[in-house]
């Protein structure tokens, strides 16, 4: 008689023939793995919490002989706000009721009671619908009941659709797919923030398995903050720009474009996907350095700057650093270099000039304006359409006397390029001064000189200086 | 009961639908194009209801399958928190579309989503929230999704209040195409370009079948031949661009589930036909005062 009225009971009925064609026709079912949860007689079940329908998604999943016995656990403050919605969840679920309050004895009463009983729990660890899509910290206590109770399994469940059909805040539930995955059952010999740690993992695995194929909306590539370190050879700007991408990576992702091109982490230098144009421009570097005379040396650096300036294209594109610190900005370069080769032409309103027509602004400049017969390479680049270079976002100059440089330079015992000399090092030097106060007035981007004489650690300590100064303006500009 | 032959073909075609699909549920054989029958089956379940019960009830049967359409595509479709009150004008518009039909308001069908459900979702999802980012994206995904799945897929039952046979014949006709590429999908290797092909092969079958039907469809002959060349084209066309939208969702042939991209793949070749058939029949129906 007693089976017959458990056969017979109206809220196994309910569930059966009313919750589950409901939520089938309405917002549709997908379960993966469903026989991992048919052998078993004892379980508990965890899953991501993301809404309401997630008790009734999983009760819909449960073999029909487990319905009457398996219990989720849920917090009574809540629901108890709607006393018709909490008698039906009470009826329907027959929850455990947490009660979220220090004073509470032991939270885990209840549901050791049900599991000493031989029943079933729901149970979801991050104790509350967290932001939808994201799988929260899980609370230590179902790693506490796992350790008294053993012998019974574990069933990590992943429930993906639930956080976009009826998210937190939302007024009313959408007909949306909703797919459910069952993991292996689980049983646990560690302790028990062990156990709490490895579901958690578990759950975020099955999250991965699970919603690696969606389609996803493409996210706008964030703009990446470029630092350019600007000097003539020998000032040290190398030896800066590492040290300094070195300290910013301790809260940023920084890619150095140097010789190299360097990526850091957490004050660590990580391993990345090599670029072909990285290769590419360092042969072409390579094959200027040994160029013999400055006209030689002319056109393969001019390429090699080009590429320079591509690269921080790509590395924008594949690696999205937050900062980027440049070693020698290609487009100021590339105007410095001016002064070497057409002294007497060169002032600072011919520097802003060329700049406006590098970095594709120069929509002022005429055709038939002098600066193209005395400069023939910008109109090339400009036929070539090869004006589209860019500006950095801040730019540190480090000044230094040429004849130190030099002795630097000598020092290393590398060998000499062609532009290092004294004489043309202090054109060099003047060209990047002319450059770095037209690019202050004209383009308003901050600039500091500093004295390439002076220590490195105190160098870099003014660097950063005046690198946070900026970031805070940063958005202030934006 | 049935005194003509045509409601007779459709009963029977229900039927054995439906034998065939309980018999595949006892002895749970695993059919790789189980969708396409199943889709099948509503449409003929649809036409048996129209036929015997009623044309009013018959048509949200076509109702519940848009709902399910459009189900599956904002599952699939990545959409912002603040979207929600546009979806659900979405799902809204298909009973509106639907009373449209029933009342033969053809005006009202004509414009109820092109131009207000096109105007009013937008207004909606900017009610929904405060974010911008990524409004025109939603903007875009839902209107589409309204416009190929609700009113392409309407214009099957304003044909089928029209006759019913006409909508037959559509039907039919689709399922035809669709079987003789899986046929050649299997037999040969695709080539590159394999439309053509694939076009050359159905066409004349096409053409056959809408004349043989047009003893009730009561289309001219000269029209049955226009439009046994134009539906398998009108396939062929809807099949490869929505192919293009299911490889951008993601969606891969080996793994078609129910809300993962199965009832946009059974679906596909009826949306670009539907509404130009429609337009074709009605057209020339109306030059010459009703077929």
């Amino acid at each position: 008689m007693k089976g017959l009225s458990k056969i017979f009971s109206l809220r196994l009925l309910i569930n059966l023939f009313l919750l589950r064609p409901f939520l089938k026709l309405v917002f549709g079912i997908n379960v993966a793995g469903r026989k991992n949860l048919g052998a078993l007689d004892r379980y508990i079940i965890i899953a991501n919490h993301n809404s309401h329908l997630d008790i009734m998604l999983l009760f819909s999943i449960l073999p029909a002989k487990h319905i009457l016995t398996t219990h989720p656990v849920a917090a009574e403050e809540y629901f108890s706000k709607w006393k018709v919605l909490f008698k039906i969840v009470d009826y329907l679920f027959r929850p455990i009721w947490i009660v979220r309050e220090e004073k509470a004895e032991d939270p885990l009463k209840g549901m050791k009671e049900k599991l000493s009983s031989g029943h079933n729990i729901i149970i979801f660890p991050e104790g509350t619908r967290g932001i939808p899509g994201q799988i929260g910290k899980f609370k230590t206590g179902v790693g506490r009941l796992a350790e008294e109770y053993r012998d019974v399994p574990i069933i990590p469940v992943f429930l993906s659709g639930p956080e976009k059909a009826f998210p937190k805040k939302s007024a009313f539930p959408l007909p949306i797919w909703n797919n459910i995955t069952v993991g292996p059952p689980q049983i646990f010999m560690g302790a028990s923030l062990d156990i709490t740690a490895s579901l958690e993992k578990m759950i975020r695995e099955l999250s991965e398995s699970e919603t690696a194929n969606r389609h996803r909306r493409h996210k706008r590539a964030k703009h990446s903050f470029v630092l350019a370190v600007l000097g003539i050879d020998g000032s040290g700007k190398s030896t800066l720009s590492r040290r300094l991408s070195i300290r910013l990576s301790d809260s940023f992702k920084v890619c150095l474009v140097s010789d190299n091109l360097e990526f850091y982490e957490d004050e660590k230098q990580k391993e990345v996907q090599p670029l072909l144009t990285e290769k590419l421009r360092e042969a072409v570097g390579r094959y200027a350095k040994t160029a013999k005379s400055l006209k030689n040396y002319k056109i393969p650096k001019m390429t090699e700057l080009l590429l320079r300036d591509h690269i921080m294209g790509e590395v924008q594109r594949w690696y999205s650093p937050d900062i980027i610190v440049q070693d020698g900005c290609p487009l100021l370069n590339l105007t410095a270099w001016a002064k070497l080769h057409k002294e007497k032409y060169f002032n600072a309103d011919l520097c802003s000039s060329a700049i406006k027509i590098l970095t594709g602004r120069g929509g002022g400049v005429r055709k038939a304006d002098h600066i193209f017969e005395k400069f023939p390479e910008l109109a090339v680049l400009k036929r070539f359409k090869l004006t589209h270079m860019k500006l950095p976002d801040a730019v540190i100059m480090l000044d230094i006397d040429p004849s130190i440089s030099i002795k630097r330079i000598q020092s290393r015992g590398e060998r000499k390029q062609v532009h290092e000399t004294e004489e043309k090092l202090v054109k060099l030097r003047e060209g990047y001064l002319i450059v770095c106060n037209s690019v202050k007035k004209e383009f308003n981007i901050p600039t500091r000189i500093l004295d390439g004489q002076s220590e490195i650690d105190k160098v870099t300590a003014s660097a950063l200086e005046f690198f946070e100064e900026e970031c805070k303006r940063e958005p202030a500009n934006g | 009961m049935f005194s003509d032959m045509p409601k007779t073909i459709v009963v029977l075609i229900f039927l054995c639908l439906s034998l065939f699909s309980i018999l595949k549920r006892i002895f749970k054989i695993k059919f790789t194009y189980d969708s396409y029958l199943n889709y099948l089956w509503t449409f003929s379940l649809m036409f048996v209801v129209s036929e015997t019960i009623s044309f009013k009830i018959s048509i949200w049967i076509l109702a519940l399958l848009c709902f399910v359409a459009l189900r599956e595509y904002f599952t699939l479709v990545d959409i912002r928190l603040q979207d929600r009150w546009g979806i659900l004008g979405a799902y809204l518009s298909i009973p509106f579309m639907i009373i449209f039909i029933q009342l033969d308001a053809y005006g009202m069908f004509i414009i109820s989503i092109p131009i207000y459900a096109f105007l009013v979702i937008p207004f909606l999802i900017t009610l929904g929230g405060k974010e911008i980012e990524g409004t025109l994206f939603s903007i875009g995904v839902i209107d589409f999704g309204i416009f190929l799945l609700v009113y392409c897929i309407g214009h099957i039952g304003y044909l089928s209040l029209f006759s019913t046979w006409m909508a037959v014949m559509l039907i039919l006709n689709v399922a035809v195409c669709d079987f003789i590429s899986i046929l050649m999908r299997k037999r040969i290797k695709p080539p590159r370009h394999w439309i053509l092909p694939q076009y050359f092969m159905s066409a004349p079958v096409i053409v056959i079948i809408t004349l043989v039907l047009s003893e009730w469809t009561r289309i001219p002959q000269l029209h049955c031949i226009f439009l046994g060349i134009m539906i398998p084209a009108l396939v062929a066309i809807g099949r490869h661009t929505i192919r293009y939208i299911e490889k951008d969702f993601g969606i891969r042939r080996d793994e078609l589930v129910p809300g993962k991209g199965q009832v946009l793949d059974s679906l596909r070749s009826f949306l670009y036909t539907a509404p130009v058939v429609f337009h074709y029949i009605r057209y020339f129906s109306n030059k010459a005062g009703g077929f």
